[in-house]
């Protein structure tokens, strides 16, 4: 038996793909989360209303989503609904993670796939690829930072958003503000789609170079967004499970019923399934369960994306090509809220706070992400995070699978296998700090 | 061009994503080591070593030993590589024995019994405090550009303004909406300790209308003394400027929210603490 290990980067945190072959016969293809906090252990016993502000820290890539789940699931424990200015507001933050998320992921963590770099920073290059590359880096943090500064402006810091609290949120956006935002959102949406043009061309002609978008078998979807269009914010769970007509729909609260949690010896991740089979979140799910973006330009990609890969889209790779979309429609979306009175309005309705048990969920970039609190004297007496990334270990490790019996015969391992690796783990933008927490 | 790499340790990566909103290194600075955006096989030699995350496993370990063999200055970023941040909270029994028996069951990197600050195991140059440190602290640290200058406290920072005519009777509870504008924190019953947590911030959090956590940890005021001596001077603060019960401000001050504070502190770091002189810290 061989054994080939993977490191990888340009993903967040600590993971490993170790794939077992026997005489050229793929035997096993295991994707490895190498870290463990324990969020889930440490918090018992403390104070739940502090959740908003610790919670944060267990990711500084999606930590809107994780503030924002928070407060969902203690507002849900309390019985409080927040006015429509703090949903604005919340969406706005969602919006602006997802931007945020999707403009990393595309051209920090897999734009130098395409590109044959290992950094769109500096580095040296030929004179072609340096030519094709050039301003990319630049724009790509333009592009990027318009997304922080909205969680910024929207959430109240940077990193880790204060802004959301039980209730609603601490102010709304004053009307000079949300109108510099909304300048700035304009003058980054021709360069994020000039960005995303270049990416899915260049995601083409790696298509042609390696003849396959990757594992294209027809999966089961799950995603927290809108039936007909995009919605961050979340209301329900939704699976999209092949040759079903329906799309199934329930509330966080009964996710038990539907998914199963395994534990695996390998991994310091769970991995979830669907009645035995693997799940896929992220940006795919959701593109494949909406009806339409709701916005024009972004509608505008969905119809070319559809006509060329139909719906419900499969191949692995094109996650990405999905992103791209989702990246011009939270600029649109963002730059229509910012048009809407942001400042008028209760931020926030009172509450009492009450001990019970409290479901949090949103649509993180990386898919569904639910909070449970169950409070006792105003302590936690048990908590549980049920991450977008864990509905997606199952599928990952299929997709390796497909890529290693790929490049792997009796013969010999074939280079391109390595960055197939990379590719498929990339294009489920996978986040180890929220996987094992 | 001068090298630098940034190792990532356990941690969530914020410190990472901050540095990340900053640009001002990429014509200056070469990176040559970042796993979040670069891939390369270990870290080459470079000028600066920046270390986020706590040591939480032995390859953490591993990983910090043999990185800071090839660097010529360590600098410790953010809470967790300074004293280990929120995940101090499992420094108990119960959640240590948890720990021990994951590592037992799996072939993976083994867990220590908590997660670390990095100065327990090597020599530390810098140390950059923050949850995660502000773009601008990143190149401060990075360029030590003269016009930089952090104020002495968040207050001094922040924007909002103390009000003699208030003094709340109780704690508002951590979070609440209408904060109202312009008027400090603690006047509106918050527990903010902005008044004794070190600046540089820009009073990120206060001047939206959240009380400060104090994840830039204890202003030079404080930093080399114990934590005694602070939670007298905050109930000092609070009693002189509200008429909230001295035990309910004490239980606050030691509870979850604070730990990226506290554990800053000589006396919360566990034994053979290797706490920075106040020259050392940005
Ligand atoms: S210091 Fe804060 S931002 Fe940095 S890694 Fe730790 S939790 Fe994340
Ligand atoms: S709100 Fe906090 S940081 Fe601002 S002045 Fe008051 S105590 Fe200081
Ligand atoms: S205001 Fe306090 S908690 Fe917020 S970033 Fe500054 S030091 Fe940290």
């Amino acid at each position: 038996m061989t054994t080939l290990t993977f490191p990888l980067s340009r993903i967040e945190g600590h993971a490993q793909v170790v794939i077992e072959v026997e005489d050229g016969d793929v035997k096993s293809a295991h994707f490895k989360a190498m870290e463990l906090r324990g969020f889930a252990h440490f918090l018992k016993d403390q104070p739940a209303d502090q959740m908003p502000v610790i919670v944060t820290r267990i990711c500084g890539v999606c930590s809107t989503a994780h503030h924002v789940a928070s407060v969902k699931a203690l507002e849900d424990a309390y019985g409080v609904e927040p006015p429509p200015l703090a949903k604005k507001i919340r969406e706005l933050m969602m919006l602006g993670q997802m931007l945020q998320n999707q403009a990393t992921s595309l051209f920090i963590f897999t734009m130098p796939d395409r590109l044959g770099l290992s950094i769109i920073f500096q580095e040296e290059v030929s004179q072609e690829v340096a030519k094709e590359k050039q301003g990319i880096a630049g724009r790509a943090l333009k592009v990027r930072k318009a997304g922080t500064d909205l969680i910024t402006l929207a959430g109240g810091q940077f990193i880790h958003p204060v802004k959301a609290v039980v209730g609603g949120v601490t102010s709304g956006i004053p009307k000079d503000d949300a109108a510099a935002m909304k300048k700035q959102l304009e003058d980054a949406l021709p360069m994020a789609r000039e960005l995303f043009d270049f990416y899915w061309k260049s995601s083409e002609t790696l298509h042609d170079r390696i003849g396959t978008w990757g594992d294209d078998r027809p999966a089961c979807y799950i995603a927290a967004t809108g039936k007909t269009k995009p919605d961050y914010y979340g209301d329900r769970m939704r699976l999209l499970i092949p040759d079903n007509e329906n799309i199934i729909d329930f509330q966080s609260r009964d996710f038990r019923k539907h998914l199963d949690f395994e534990e695996t010896d390998y991994s310091y991740s769970a991995m979830t399934t669907y009645k035995g089979n693997a799940l896929r979140a992220n940006s795919l799910a959701r593109i494949n369960i909406a009806d339409s973006m709701g916005t024009p330009l972004a509608d505008e990609y969905l119809s070319i994306f559809r006509e060329i890969h139909g719906n419900p889209a499969n191949g692995i790779l094109l996650f990405d090509i999905a992103r791209g979309i989702e990246l011009v429609y939270s600029i649109e979306r963002s730059i229509e809220l910012l048009g809407e009175d942001l400042e008028n309005g209760e931020p926030a309705v009172p509450h009492t706070e009450t001990d019970g048990e409290g479901f949090g969920l949103v649509e993180a970039p990386r898919g569904p992400l639910v909070h449970r609190y169950k409070i006792k004297d105003g302590l936690i007496e048990d908590i549980e995070f049920i991450i977008p990334t864990v509905h997606n270990v199952h599928s990952i490790e299929l997709a390796l699978m497909t890529a290693a019996k790929r490049y792997i015969s009796k013969e010999k391992v074939d280079m391109e296998l390595e960055r197939a690796v990379g590719r498929v783990v990339r294009a489920f933008d996978p986040c180890i700090a929220c996987a094992t927490h | 061009m001068e090298k630098f790499a940034v190792l990532q340790l356990s941690g969530c990566a914020g410190c990472e994503v901050s540095l990340l909103n900053a640009d001002a290194w990429v014509d200056k600075y070469q990176l040559v080591y970042m796993p979040l955006v670069i891939s390369a096989s270990g870290v080459p030699e470079v000028d600066i070593l920046l270390v986020s995350g706590g040591v939480r496993t032995d390859e953490d370990l591993h990983n910090l030993k043999r990185s800071v063999k090839k660097a010529n200055k360590v600098v410790a970023v953010g809470t967790c590589a300074i004293s280990g941040g929120v995940t101090n909270l499992g420094n108990r029994e119960e959640v240590r024995n948890f720990f021990m028996n994951q590592s037992e069951q799996r072939d993976l990197p083994r867990l220590l019994a908590d997660c670390r600050p990095i100065a327990d195991f090597v020599k530390v140059e810098r140390y950059l405090p923050g949850c995660p440190p502000t773009p601008e602290l990143f190149m401060a640290v990075l360029f030590d550009p003269p016009d930089f200058k952090a104020g002495n406290s968040v207050c001094v920072e922040c924007n909002r303004k103390k009000d003699k005519t208030m003094k709340p009777k109780r704690l508002s509870g951590h979070l609440h909406g209408n904060v109202q504008p312009g008027i400090c924190l603690i006047n509106q019953g918050f527990l903010c300790i902005g008044t004794s947590t070190r600046g540089g911030c820009g009073a990120l959090c206060t001047n939206p209308g959240q009380p400060c956590v104090g994840c830039r940890g204890p202003s030079n005021a404080f930093i080399e003394k114990e934590s005694d001596a602070w939670f007298a001077s905050i109930k000092k603060v609070f009693s002189k400027m509200t008429e909230i019960p001295e035990p309910e401000i004490d239980s606050a001050l030691r509870s979850a929210q604070m730990a990226m504070f506290l554990y800053q502190f000589i006396d919360y770091a566990g034994d053979n603490p290797n706490v920075p002189s106040k020259k050392e810290i940005l």
